[in-house]
């Protein structure tokens, strides 16, 4: 997160849940930036990555684990998906080689 | 018991014991399973599509507001309160 900010970069975490579910998952977690609630899921949709899970033989959609690294023009510069999306490095390595201004 | 009744009740069991199998095949199948997979149409170099979504605390976060300010890392998580 230092290095982040450093880098003149925000984190914005996205999924499903309700804003209240979030609020008590960033406390639990302790996470300091936002959690963001898609819970019509039109974010995902827009950018192609909802998932469908079988559970206990029913199915949700909910998000594909996915980081994209957006830079100040609002272009997307780096995209990763599922396991390695875990991993933050990639996306911080990312974020501080872009341009500061 | 006659050979009829015997019939039933060995067609009963049967069904009930099928029925028993699959309610344990479908238990025993893994909790996650990925049937469709949506991978990303987006990619580098790509326009970042816009959204206002509410955070945690209620608060309206439009995409568009960082623009020209700060770079953006978006992490779609799959459930609050699970791992990752």
């Amino acid at each position: 997160m230092p290095k982040l900010e450093a880098s003149d970069s925000v984190v914005l975490g996205i999924s499903i849940d309700s804003p209240a579910a979030n609020k008590a998952f960033a406390e639990k977690i302790g996470v300091t930036f936002p959690l963001l609630s898609d819970m019509s899921r039109k974010v995902l949709k827009q950018y192609g990555i909802l998932k469908a899970y079988n559970v206990q033989s029913d199915e949700y959609e909910w998000a594909q684990r996915t980081t994209f690294v957006i830079d100040k023009q609002g272009v997307i510069q780096h995209v990763e998906e599922e396991e390695s999306a875990i991993n933050p490095n990639n996306a911080v390595a990312v974020c501080t080689k872009l341009p500061k201004k | 018991m006659d050979k009829k009744r015997f019939a039933i009740v060995a067609a009963a069991a049967i069904t009930i014991f099928g029925m028993a199998h699959r309610a344990t095949s479908a238990n025993r199948a893994p909790a996650q399973q990925n049937e469709k997979i949506n991978h990303t149409n987006l990619k580098a170099g790509d326009m970042a599509p816009d959204f206002t979504l509410l955070d945690n605390n209620w608060k309206k976060v439009h995409l568009a507001d960082y623009r020209g300010k700060k770079n953006v890392v978006l992490a779609f998580y799959v459930l609050a309160f699970t791992g990752g």
